[in-house]
């Protein structure tokens, strides 16, 4: 168990920096996690509308989204999604967004 | 996708609350995974200590209990203590112990957590012990008490629960299909470009890796993209697309069957001829040669890695690759299951020497090759995680040595884990698919 600390609170991840409890999320802790978990020192209005899409279907569906519905949510090209978030949808866009580990070969 | 939240220490919990009946469960089921060969080979081992420097988790650490023979002195403990004379009476002399929590508990964390089955050890052990083998016994006799990892019985849940292991729905991956489909019609502007589902009389069921459908879906462009200039008679399926198997990192032979079944009845229900399978190490050693194991009878069609397919339509001129296209300096890494355990080994070599100008390899390659590191269900275990880029230096430092600027590989799991250590070791690589290299070589000719 790691945690990473945002304006004097303290919040839990796991060993992969992906957050415990998923809950914890605000566009301040997607902020840090952006920093210490994908490099990204600002996050630019097309980081915030891919990881407000996925915070968004997450709470509806409990699930992530596939990267399709990403694009077509945001309008950006699959291959910007990898520009903008270096690890990729899951470990990348996902884990800012606040959302658990998913299974599979992530 | 499924998504759930499970405390870390529910492992532990569920190891205070063993009781007798789990206890003697455990070593009923390691009893039935064990034939006459491997309890032989339990009594085999000499300690000679030359597994150790095979091993990517000793190597990295130097922690005794990483060495290959350590984590199968776990397992012979408990063999001997209750199949041996000398065990039963003399437990101390024999090296014999009962297994109690202790013992249960360092089975979860060496067989679960410091190792990824990569059966490198076996190639250096004097007795030639299929090391990987019986600590995968030892997981099957853990996963049938609930002892397996959150993270890796989640996958195998998941896989069983919805008939893939990200739980896609079949209108997502349909609606994926469809949009890559369009995608590659307008890139090589033609119409009549397919991605066929569920086309019935196909020769070939084509199974991917739904971490391709759900995040990464450039590699099934790809492939798509090579079956078109081949012209290739394909299908997917709408059901059953799903190349993974996590029953073989769990143990769990009943659920492996289960998995691997699926998508042979899928290709037999499509009249199809070859069930051709996407570049995943683990998939390809399931549903190649596990799963007559896991079912009980032989194959009905023919299992191929869509390496063997890509090689073959170099080989007889159905599809022309432009090597110059790819410039930048090439390695390959060997999945374990592929390649040591799968016996794929050169046809990613002959992709490769037709589809990119230079190329190097890493050493040692081929069924020597280390371990990624990602392996044996590692990248599900977040428990283990830091174990897991901590072994990933070896590999780390054999990509650094080759000075490649794209390593290649042909599977999924290994490419995960490789992006991984790509960002924590600050690695300047770009990390691909052989099928990705390839279809960006593909000389496609205008159709009129």
């Amino acid at each position: 168990m790691a945690t990473i600390e945002i304006n004097g609170k303290t919040y839990e991840t796991n060993e992969e920096g992906f957050l415990i409890h998923p809950e914890d999320w605000s566009e301040d802790v997607a902020a840090a996690l952006a920093r210490e978990e994908e490099g990204i020192d600002c996050l630019t209005e097309e980081h915030l509308s891919v990881i407000r899409f996925i915070r968004q279907y997450y709470l509806e569906n409990n699930l992530a989204p596939m990267v399709r519905s990403v694009c077509k949510a945001t309008g950006f090209p699959l291959r910007h999604i990898y520009e903008l978030f270096p690890s990729g949808p899951a470990k990348g866009a996902c884990k800012v967004a606040g959302l658990p580990k998913p299974d599979g070969c992530v | 996708m499924s998504i759930s939240v499970i405390p870390a220490d529910a492992i532990e919990e569920k190891i205070q609350k063993l009781t007798e009946k789990d206890v003697k469960r455990i070593l009923t089921v390691f009893r039935e995974k064990l034939d006459a060969n491997a309890a032989c080979s339990l009594y085999s081992c000499v300690h000679c200590g030359l597994c150790a420097d095979s091993c990517h988790y000793y190597l990295a650490a130097g922690e005794p209990e990483a060495m290959p023979a350590a984590k199968l002195d776990l397992v012979n403990r408990v063999f001997k203590k209750y199949h041996s004379l000398i065990g039963r009476k003399l437990p101390q002399l024999a090296g014999a112990n009962p297994l109690t929590r202790e013992l249960v508990r360092n089975w979860v964390d060496s067989l679960f957590g410091r190792c990824t089955l990569c059966g490198r050890c076996s190639l250096s052990c004097t007795m030639g012990i299929n090391i990987f083998s019986l600590i995968r016994a030892a997981r099957s006799a853990l996963a049938a008490v609930g002892l397996v990892p959150p993270g890796l019985q989640s996958t195998v849940d998941t896989a069983i629960r919805s008939g893939n292991n990200m739980g896609i729905s079949k209108e997502n991956w349909l609606e994926t299909v469809a949009w890559l489909e369009e995608e590659l019609q307008n890139e090589l502007r033609d119409p009549r470009l397919r991605l066929p589902v569920d086309r019935k009389g196909a020769k070939i069921l084509y199974a991917i890796n739904p971490r391709e459908a759900m995040f990464f879906p450039l590699s099934i462009s790809a492939v798509g993209k090579i079956f078109h200039a081949a012209a290739e008679d394909w299908t997917f399926s709408s059901a059953n697309f799903d190349v993974t198997n996590y029953g073989l990192y769990n143990g769990d032979d009943e659920a492996a069957g289960i998995m691997s079944g699926r998508l042979l009845r899928a290709a037999e229900e499509l009249d199809c001829r070859e069930l051709v399978l996407a570049e995943c190490g683990h998939g390809f050693n399931s549903n190649r040669w596990e799963a007559p194991e896991w079912l009980r009878r032989k194959q009905s069609l023919r299992v191929r890695s869509i390496l063997e397919v890509v090689a073959e339509h170099i080989q007889n001129g159905r599809i022309k690759l432009d090597a110059s296209r790819n410039a930048k300096l090439h390695t390959l890494h060997d999945p374990c299951n592929l390649v040591r355990l799968g016996g794929i080994i050169e046809e990613q070599r002959y992709i490769l020497k037709h589809a990119v100008g230079d190329f190097v390899e890493m050493h040692p390659n081929r069924e020597k090759n280390y371990c990624c590191g990602g392996g044996g269900g590692q990248l599900a275990m977040t428990n283990f995680a830091r174990r897991r880029i901590e072994a990933g230096k070896i590999k780390t430092d054999q990509i650094l040595a080759t000075g490649a600027e794209v390593v290649a590989t042909p599977c999924h799991n290994c490419i995960d884990q490789l992006m991984d250590l790509k960002k924590h070791y600050k690695l300047a690589i770009e990390i691909r698919t052989v099928c990705e290299i390839a279809a960006d070589a593909l000389i496609i000719e205008a159709k009129s």
